[in-house]
């Protein structure tokens, strides 16, 4: 790699535009805000259920919400990818628009059956889109959404990463390298590359 | 005779004894039982002797017997003989200790401080030789005279400047180069040094980055920042130094060390601090060209800062007794190209370098108000034209951030110290711009779809700046300001626009702070308007109003009007009846607005207490009484939230009002011809009973030494026995509740130490009347651990009560109750507190678990196994209120017994287990090394989905996997490195959780795992 930094003045956007689960959820929707401002007013020992019975009316309460099962979603996807670091801006491939909730997609393989509650094997396909169209650095931006992927999703689901068609001059080559598992697995066993990698992956510790 | 062929006989072997020898000889001297002529020519044949050794224990004898004598027993000759003498004896490193004393005489002269640095300067050629050991006294010599005899070394001119930086360097020792930079720093300053600038500078800028690490047992206690901080002040020393530290640092700035970059800029910055005007001009436009790049390209936030601190600080400098805005001067020739740049920059203002830019004039324009003004007046016209021309919301977002960074330097800049006259050019430079800008903000802020929630919300940051830039907006425009706050907050959809509205709200407050009377004159009025005269079906926007209210009431007389307005719309809601909600929201929101004001100072108290206290709790007698007139009042969540309105109240009273308030705890200030009081009576309904609620509020408000109706020894224990006759037989658990908090406070607070052997005897008889489960029982139980909790808090026979209770664990039928029980005993009360004048004693927890954990192990270990999980309920419902440190001695008996409790089925002892584990974890990690196999099967399963009704809850489970995250770190690589693919493999299945809260936990937990016997991870 070289030290210039290819794409010195990227767009960026601001991080409160990013799409994000907050905004689709209403407020005071949970019981304890029920309250807002001021449930400061209730000391909060005053919460702390009887002892003396809590245990059947807390586990009522908790299988209540239990119930709804919340499928993983492209929010979920784009949450896991957004915060990873661009490797030449402290920025993230979300602010970067690099990686965009439009261009993930789950479709699942099996239509799943109604006899069957697993849920179904599903393929994730993820474009990315690069800041300029030369970016050498395509490569390993795809190899750190992926290697996010295959450490954050379970086994059903077969992941896909591509560069968004006509955004990079040599797209075929990047996704040729993305898509081989072997060379995959032998850029993994790369130690720079490693250190490179991890170090993109580290913002998205905490979130 | 001679006492140095003592001392050289002694020092050897005997360092303390050589030492008084020569303390005697000293003494001698004083008495004048010998001379100093003497003593000297004592040494006469060692000083000459061939062995060095010798030579040099003779002069250290000699110095040893100077520093033991008084300062003022020698005549200026002897101190002059002296001083020859042991200057003549200098090579000689033993005579430096004599001559630092010497030279801290008052008759030590300056002819006497010149010849010592001669003689050092002569001597020590080439001290490198020495250990730094050796050559720190010879330093701390130089300094002393630096110090007292600096005038005589100014004399010497050239020759000390040529001297001391022979003598110096090479010095690496950091003990050493701490005194050499500030007696450098010295000359650099005080001194002629233009001859000699460059090797001056040289003889510092050499140690130029500091890479120095303390060793880890350093007994010296120098950081490496001490040493940076001392160089920093010698580089910035002399103006002479510019033409060689500029370029020198410039080049240094290529550095890829982070920390060498950060030394350099923080270097530049000191020197534009205090390099004159005229050099700092000369190298402005070069450490701009140098220094933008780092700010505009940044990679680490923190050296931007720097870099941008180092550009503020040469405008800092510059500005520098410059009084006009005159384009000719060092200021504006600095600034030309920096705006330039910015301007250039900000013709893409979405882009990565315009946010850079926006820093860069914000920080060069809180240097002073000159170059506010310049910043001002040649970026303000480009910005305005391109805010017209933007055709995107990105870009005139991204401008209106950087209008927001350059009126936060207008705020700022007002609050620097004024140069006296200057110019009357320099008024406001935002004033041309004052209806453009108001406008722009204002139409940014209420014309754009309101989808645009961030840039609205960097419109209103705008346009608040504006509001609180002094002077600049009139009156009644801050007031339409105030208009489209209030606006937001009351008209607009509140679904997704949280943000907006709460920072609207956030504007309100930070305009009522200055202007108070606009706050009042149109938000107060808007907001009230929207407070419903009844309870509205449905949604409850009246929240957000009151919510709105309540922070607003920071300001007293907002305040004031608020609390009197809220009783009256409750007043009126009351009547038209409806959701109970509302009037308890209006409730909620004057305790919010009475809790942040010093109630006992306050002119209104008694007014509350007549409104609040007597008025309400009549009528909810009255509705009591009478069905037809009950009101939302009557309901139990509203009892409960009065109840903490009036104790807030009853508390800041004066003895004199408490003591009626205490003898109507029960009447609630009813005459009782209509109204009988709940104790004492049988077959009572629940709209009477519900009333002991607000009993309970008011008994614990009143003072210990107030007295209440039922407090002496024999009234008060027969009434204690009639609260627990109510107890025992009360079906709703919320009066039950505040029956037994009273019970609790009769024993803990109100009754006197002399009734203890009653209420234990109280005690006995509740708990031998226990027979197979009935509610009678259950009731008794919780009546049994309430006292006992009360007397345990105030640590009244505690190992009685405790003995007492754990026997009851083992029945088969009450035992699991009473082990629920347990985690009553230590738990934070509302009611039972400090502030309503419990006693709560801090030693209560830890007797409580020291007694408890050895019973609970052995019984647990002998216990029939249908109850042995009741050892382990009560086991975390002790644990859950200890504090960490008193746990953790009893690790080891703990640990065993909690692995076994996360196979319970009760998921509230699990969850508090994995929470006291995770406590363990991070305090102890290596109590937990060896059952860490043990640890992580367990946490897997409990984080495991449930396939049955036994399963956990996505509560448990969450936690169960963020305790297994906190163990990579914490707990030693090689006894997690043979459990990482266990883990690893075994999470997956958490990856696919229905909870999406389970899934993220499981995803970081699973990376954390994954990082471990990584290169380069932590």
């Amino acid at each position: 790699m070289s030290d210039e930094t290819l794409n010195a003045n990227p767009a960026i956007r601001n991080t409160s535009d990013l799409p994000s689960r907050r905004r689709q959820t209403s407020p005071h929707s949970s019981k304890q805000h029920a309250l807002g401002l001021f449930s400061s007013t209730v000391p909060a020992c005053a919460y702390s259920p009887d002892p003396f019975t809590s245990s059947t009316s807390s586990d009522e309460e908790n299988s209540d919400d239990d119930d709804i099962v919340e499928p993983i979603d492209e929010q979920e996807i784009y949450d896991l990818i957004a915060p990873i670091t661009d490797p030449e801006h402290p920025l993230t491939l979300g602010s970067l628009s690099v990686v965009n909730l439009p261009d993930i997609h789950l479709t699942p393989l099996f239509p799943p059956s109604s006899s069957s509650t697993s849920p179904p094997i599903t393929v994730l396909t993820v474009y990315i889109t690069p800041t300029i169209t030369h970016c050498s650095l395509a490569t390993v931006i795809g190899l750190g959404v992926r290697v996010r992927l295959e450490q954050a999703l379970p086994s059903r689901f077969r992941v896909d990463v591509r560069i968004k068609e006509g955004t990079h001059s040599t797209a075929e080559q990047v996704n040729k390298q993305l898509g081989d598992k072997e060379r995959v697995a032998a850029a993994l066993e790369n130690g720079t590359l490693m250190g490179v990698l991890r170090k993109m992956l580290k913002g998205c510790e905490g979130t | 005779m001679s006492d140095v062929r003592d001392f050289l006989l002694t020092i050897d072997n005997n360092k303390t004894g050589a030492e008084e020898i020569a303390h005697q000889t000293a003494r001698k001297l004083e008495s004048k039982q010998t001379s100093l002529l003497q003593v000297v020519q004592s040494l006469d044949e060692y000083i000459h002797d061939e062995d060095p050794a010798i030579r040099a224990k003779a002069v250290q004898y000699l110095s040893l017997v100077i520093g033991a004598l008084p300062s003022n027993c020698l005549t200026v000759q002897q101190v002059q003989v002296l001083c020859e003498f042991l200057c003549a004896q200098l090579e000689n490193g033993s005579a430096v200790g004599g001559l630092r004393k010497l030279s801290g005489l008052r008759k030590f002269t300056k002819d006497m401080a010149k010849m010592t640095i001669r003689a050092l300067f002569a001597n020590f050629q080439d001290l490198q030789i020495r250990s730094p050991k050796e050559r720190l006294p010879i330093f701390e010599l130089l300094n002393e005279l630096m110090s007292q005899h600096r005038a005589a070394l100014k004399d010497m001119g050239d020759e000390f400047v040529i001297g001391v930086t022979d003598l110096v360097s090479g010095e690496k020792d950091p003990r050493n180069l701490m005194i050499i930079f500030s007696v450098l720093k010295v000359v650099m300053v005080e001194w002629d040094i233009s001859g000699r600038a460059e090797s001056m500078f040289d003889s510092v800028f050499c140690y130029f980055p500091i890479t120095f690490r303390p060793p880890p047992d350093d007994p010296y206690g120098i950081t490496a920042q001490d040493l940076k901080g001392r160089l920093k002040d010698c580089i910035a020393a002399s103006s002479l130094f510019a033409p060689f530290a500029f370029p020198q640092l410039i080049d240094k700035l290529d550095s890829t060390s982070p920390n060498v970059k950060k030394d350099v800029l923080q270097a530049i910055t000191a020197c534009a601090s205090s390099y004159s005007v005229s050099v700092i001009s000369n190298y402005s436009i070069t450490l701009w060209d140098s220094l933008k790049y780092e700010i505009l390209n940044v990679q680490e936030e923190d050296l931007a800062e720097e870099a941008l601190l180092s550009l503020q600080a040469i405008a800092i400098r510059l500005s520098d007794s410059l009084t006009s805005a005159d384009p000719k001067s060092h200021l504006a020739r600095y600034l030309r190209p920096i705006t330039n740049e910015c301007n250039e920059q900000l013709q893409e203002p979405q882009h990565k370098q315009a946010k850079p830019a926006g820093q860069i004039l914000s920080s060069l324009g809180t240097a002073s108000a000159t170059a506010y003004f310049l910043i001002i007046k040649s970026v303000m016209p480009p910005l305005m034209t391109m805010y017209q021309a933007a055709d995107s919301i990105t870009k005139q977002r991204a401008l209106l951030e950087v209008l927001v960074q350059l009126f936060n330097a207008a705020i700022l800049v007002k609050t620097l110290p004024v140069v006296p006259s200057s110019d009357p050019i320099l008024v406001e430079p935002l004033d041309s711009f004052h209806d453009r800008l108001f406008e722009l903000t204002s139409q940014a802020l209420m014309s754009t779809t309101k989808d645009e929630v961030s840039f609205r919300i960097v419109a209103l940051t705008a346009l608040l700046r504006l509001c609180s830039l002094q002077g600049y907006l009139k009156d009644n425009e801050i007031g339409m300001a105030v208009q489209y706050f209030d606006e937001i907050v009351l008209e607009e959809d509140p679904s997704g626009r949280d943000d907006l509205k709460n920072q609207a709200i956030q504007a309100l407050v930070e305009i009522s702070k200055a202007k108070p009377h606009l706050i009042m004159q149109i938000t107060f009025p808007a907001f009230m308007a929207r407070l419903p005269d009844s309870s509205p079906p449905g949604k409850n926007e009246y929240l957000i109003t009151l919510e709105g209210l309540a922070q607003l009431s920071v300001e007293k007389s907002i305040s004031d009007t608020l609390v009197r307005r809220l009783l009256n719309r409750l007043d009126v809601v009351l009547q038209t009846g409806g959701s109970p909600t509302y009037p308890q929201a209006l409730l909620s929101t004057l305790i919010y607005v009475l809790t942040r004001r010093d109630l006992r100072q306050d002119p209104n108290l008694s007014f509350y207490h007549g409104k609040l206290v007597v008025d309400l709790a009549q009528r909810v007698v009255q509705g009591a009484i009478d069905p037809t007139k009950s009101t939302a009042l009557n309901e139990e969540a509203t009892l409960e939230i009065l109840g903490r309105l009036m104790n807030l109240i009853v508390r800041a009273l004066d003895d004199h009002r408490q003591n009626s308030v205490a003898l109507q705890v029960y009447t609630l200030f009813t005459d009782e011809t209509v109204w009988t009081p709940v104790p004492y009576q049988h077959d009572v309904p629940l709209p009477y009973r519900l009333t002991m609620i607000l009993s309970t509020s008011l008994i614990a408000s009143v003072k210990r030494e107030i007295p209440l109706a039922h407090n002496s020894v024999e009234t008060g224990i027969t009434h204690l026995k009639e609260l627990i006759r109510l107890s025992s037989i009360e079906e709703s658990p919320s009066v039950r509740l505040a029956i037994l908090r009273q019970i609790a406070l009769m024993v803990n607070k109100i009754l006197p130490p002399s009734s203890l052997p009653t209420i234990l005897d109280l005690l006995e008889g509740l708990s031998s009347g226990l027979h197979p489960t009935t509610p009678l029982t259950e009731n008794a139980i919780r009546t049994t651990f309430w006292i006992s909790k009360a007397l345990i808090l105030r640590l009244a026979s505690v190992s009685e009560i405790l003995t007492h209770l754990l026997n009851l664990i083992s029945s088969p039928s009450h035992g699991l109750s009473s082990a629920r029980g347990f985690a009553l005993l230590l738990a934070p009360d509302e009611i039972l507190s400090k502030e309503n004048g419990a006693t709560i004693r801090l030693l209560a927890k830890q007797r409580v678990f020291t007694i408890c954990i050895p019973r609970l192990a052995t019984d647990f270990r002998n216990a029939d196994p249908a109850v042995k999980q009741n050892y382990l309920i009560a086991l975390s419902g002790i644990l859950k209120y200890v504090p960490t440190d008193v746990l953790m001695p009893e690790i080891s008996t703990l640990l065993p017994l909690l692995l076994q409790s996360l196979d319970l089925p009760e998921p509230d002892v699990k969850a508090a287990t994995i929470e006291t584990l995770s406590v363990i974890l991070v305090e102890s990690p290596e109590a937990v090394e060896e059952h860490m196999a043990s640890l992580v099967t367990r946490l897997l399963k409990a984080a495991d989905e449930p396939t049955s009704s036994t399963g956990s809850s996505a509560r448990v489970r969450q936690s169960a996997l963020r305790c297994l995250r906190l163990a990579p770190g914490k707990v030693k690589e090689s006894k997690l490195l043979p459990l990482k693919g266990k883990v690893t493999w075994g999470l997956r299945a958490c990856l696919d959780d229905r909870k999406r809260g389970v899934r993220k936990e499981a995803i970081e937990c699973r990376a954390r795992w994954l990082g471990l016997d990584e290169p380069d991870s932590e």
